[in-house]
């Protein structure tokens, strides 16, 4: 996976927390993230090939993806364009949740907001689209792509870290701006990221690191 | 369950009870009891609060056994609010402690005279119907307190809040669930309303010296039990997706799909809804001290509720629904679980649907009552049907009566019953259901997906868009059927893509009552029951004009992907035809 904006510069926030607190940064999973991946290729290339995840498990797990709001019925011929929304999702429940499934028994009942592929491939190299997980594939996905990284929007970083208690600050192990240490008052304040539009947010748990001391 | 109890509420001298035999009705439970028996003995043109209506409470075919997933309960009558036949069913602990008794059904007739407010108490020795003006409007919640005091924490409680005293058409009937709150209700069409028409204000069940129901083969039973909870447990949405984020998992994806409807049904996504979205709802609910995982009923093995405390850690009520987190939140344009999660607490204490009570509220947001969003006013709301103001009560009479008094152009009902959580522009097959089902717009009325393994009319293709007919009609019929069973439908699931574990429900029924049970049979059992609510229905005035969505559904795209209902009345109208 690419893992910046083309030919733009964002502001790069790493941080090292507790395991615990991985959950915190779900939310920003759920509302859509930016990730940076060569498009013009299929669903399934993407999910298997760029990002690493198993065929099986996509097969098996994320039943259920939506293309700018759109059902997916098959990962191969859907196309990943520059901007796509793509979101996945594992089985859910209900009539509804059945509906939804990729190329379920009941796909014809949402046959109106079925994604219908046009053919055209579009540009393909670098490209930037918006991602969201929800339900299961969050805590089984969630953690490697904020390890690798994930564009947010700074307003709502700059809000999430404003509400976060003393507990959450004493789990971090590192924070770093750009390369460079900062304090927990300037991500707090928000000032870390004034007149930013999206900030490059990866996080790693400190026991994958054997808890690396802070800064 | 071989005896059927009738308790003639207006008999001369007071209340009789007759307890006979099950006679006609052997064999049957749930929908496919209370539906039939609605449909022979209820006059279809009769008042459905007046003497002549029938309220018939019957636990399923195999509630009150080791099975798994039995304890469903379900409640038939002619509706107030539709005036449709109805059943409305509830997990909770009464469907088990009542087949445990032996009863097929306890059905309440007649209508006292005078102002008298009645319990019944059912246990081993009998039943006894007692006057109790000391529960006179009280609410779910202060009803069940009082009760224990008396009846203890060994037995299960049904009763009706102050709306269902006031014959509200939005009242509902509450059973308690296994920590004895009264959590789960029979919710839709009013049948709360009839209970309090035949002044019961709740029935106490004592199975005190009573046994579980012993099946014709238990080894077989025990072993297909077995296989049935080892595929329940195994299967992603029964196993895992419903007990860590419940019903309200959907909330996210519909909103993804366009198909969520927000503001009263002007549009299909809501900006706030990662904020009332399970996973969200999960995690407060953990923070809290609560919990994400909840059985309605022992022997649950899907436990899909909850408990939901407040920001003190102390319970405020059970785990919004995702249809209650729609109707009270997005619909009403508001974004905050816990105006959310207090409105639920009112509506079980109260007694009223959350469904019908959430879009009524909608409905009165869209004619300028209070402001879409207004938390405080629609908790504001509620307390004036709790109060029973006359603006409470044409509130507590659902969003239909909601409409007309306030002049409301956009009223998402049929049959008078509101919509539930989906919208039929996005997920154009769900809205062939609301049309046509039997009860009003209901979308439990098609829920069971197991079609596909039930071969109920042969396969469909699923990419065919032609196919939604037929897929509503299947989806109706097997619904049918696993109401009768006192079955969860969550269970769809598992049978739906796991054929053993379909065979092992079919096991369990079949060596429960000592037969051979095929697939054909669930589909005539279920073909049976339809039948019968449509006759019945015929009867009472309605035809297939009345199988239609409002019209707006029709006329007005909904964002973001522009589309109106497309389906042809023509093509509704052979919904039923098989």
């Amino acid at each position: 996976m690419v893992t910046e904006k083309r030919g733009e510069y964002l502001l790069r926030l790493s941080l090292t927390i507790d395991p615990a607190e991985i959950g915190v940064f779900y939310p920003f999973l759920m509302q859509g993230f930016q990730v940076v991946v060569r498009v013009g290729c299929s669903i399934r290339e993407l999910l298997c090939d760029q990002f690493g995840i198993d065929n099986e498990y996509v097969l098996g797990r994320i039943t259920t993806v939506f293309q700018n709001g759109k059902a997916i019925d098959d990962l191969d011929a859907a196309i990943v364009r520059d901007g796509t929304r793509l979101t996945l999702s594992a089985a859910m429940p209900g009539l509804v949740g059945a509906t939804m499934r990729r190329g379920g028994f009941y796909a014809a009942m949402r046959g109106s907001i079925t994604h219908k592929e046009t053919g055209e491939s579009g540009l393909s190299g670098g490209g930037t689209i918006t991602m969201k997980l929800f339900n299961l594939l969050l805590p089984e996905l969630g953690p490697d792509f904020l390890k690798v990284g994930i564009g947010v929007a700074a307003a709502d970083l700059a809000d999430f870290f404003a509400k976060r208690p003393s507990t959450f600050w004493r789990g971090c192990r590192q924070l770093l701006l750009d390369g460079k240490p900062v304090e927990p008052e300037r991500l707090m304040g928000g000032e870390a990221f004034f007149g930013e539009g999206t900030v490059w947010l990866s996080v790693t748990c400190w026991k994958e690191d054997k808890e690396p001391a802070r800064n | 369950m071989d005896k059927i109890a009738r308790i003639d509420m207006g008999a001369a001298g007071g209340p009789k009870v007759t307890v006979g035999p099950v006679g006609e009705y052997a064999g049957l439970g749930g929908r496919a009891l209370t539906s039939l028996l609605i449909a022979k003995e209820v006059h279809p043109l009769c008042h459905a609060l007046g003497a002549e209506n029938k309220l018939v409470i019957a636990p399923g075919m195999l509630s009150g056994t080791t099975g798994s997933m039995t304890g469903r309960l379900s409640v038939g009558c002619k509706s107030p609010l539709t005036g449709t036949i109805k059943e409305s069913n509830a997990g909770g602990q009464a469907a088990q402690v009542l087949a445990r008794l032996g009863y097929a059904a306890v059905v309440l007739e007649g209508k006292p005279e005078g102002d008298d407010l009645y319990k019944i108490f059912i246990n081993k020795d009998g039943i006894q119907v007692i006057v109790d003006n000391s529960l006179k409007l009280l609410d779910n919640y202060p009803v069940i307190e009082k009760l224990r005091g008396e009846y203890g924490d060994k037995v299960a409680y049904m009763s009706i809040g102050t709306a269902g005293e006031r014959k509200l058409l939005a009242a509902s009937i509450a059973c308690t669930d296994p920590e004895l709150r009264p959590t789960r209700h029979c919710g839709r069409g009013g049948v709360g309303a009839v209970m309090g028409a035949k002044r019961v204000k709740a029935i106490i069940l004592d199975d005190a010296g009573m046994k579980m129901r012993p099946p014709v083969d238990p080894d077989k039973y025990r072993d297909a039990n077995r296989k049935f909870v080892e595929g329940l447990r195994k299967h992603p949405v029964t196993g895992e997706g419903l007990p860590a984020y419940g019903t309200n998992v959907l909330t996210n994806v519909l909103n993804e799909a366009g198909g969520y409807p927000a503001y009263n049904f002007k549009g299909g996504q809501f900006p706030g809804s990662e904020k009332l979205s399970g996973e969200a709802q999960a995690q407060l609910e953990i923070d809290r001290g609560g919990t994400a995982t909840h059985g309605c009923h022992r022997g649950c093995v899907i436990q899909c509720s909850g408990i939901y405390n407040d920001k003190d850690g102390h319970y405020l009520t059970k785990q919004p629904e995702y249809e209650t987190v729609w109707s009270h939140g997005g619909h009403c344009g508001i974004d905050d679980l816990d105006t959310v999660a207090m409105l639920d607490f009112m509506d079980d204490n109260i007694g009223v649907d959350t469904i019908e009570m959430g879009v009524a509220i909608g409905v009165a947001m869209d004619a300028g009552i209070i402001e879409f969003g207004d938390r405080e006013g629609a908790i504001r709301l509620m307390k004036e049907v709790q109060q029973g103001t006359p603006l409470g009560r044409v509130l507590g009479s659902g969003a239909a009566v909601t409409g007309k008094v306030f002049g409301v152009e956009r009223v998402p009902v049929v049959k008078d019953q509101a919509l539930p959580a989906y919208d039929p522009r996005a997920i154009q097959g769900i809205g062939v259901t609301y049309a046509t089902t039997t009860q009003g717009a209901d979308h439990t009325a098609g829920y069971a997906i197991a079609t596909n393994i039930l071969k109920v009319g042969g396969d469909v293709d699923p990419l065919k868009t032609e196919g939604q007919i037929e897929l509503s009609r299947n989806l109706q019929i097997a619904t049918a059927a696993i109401d009768s069973t006192g079955m969860c439908l969550f269970i769809a699931f598992a049978i739906m893509d796991q054929p053993e574990t379909f065979q092992a429900l079919l096991d369990m029924l079949g060596s429960f009552h000592g037969i051979t049970m095929t697939g054909d049979d669930v589909v005539a059992l279920g073909k049976k029951v339809l039948s019968a609510e449509r006759d019945f229905n015929t009867r009472a005035g309605f035809t297939r004009h009345h199988d239609r969505l409002p019209r707006f559904f029709y006329n007005e795209p909904i964002a973001p992907h522009n589309q109106t209902f497309m389906m042809k009345d023509e093509e509704l109208d052979e919904v039923f035809n098989w």
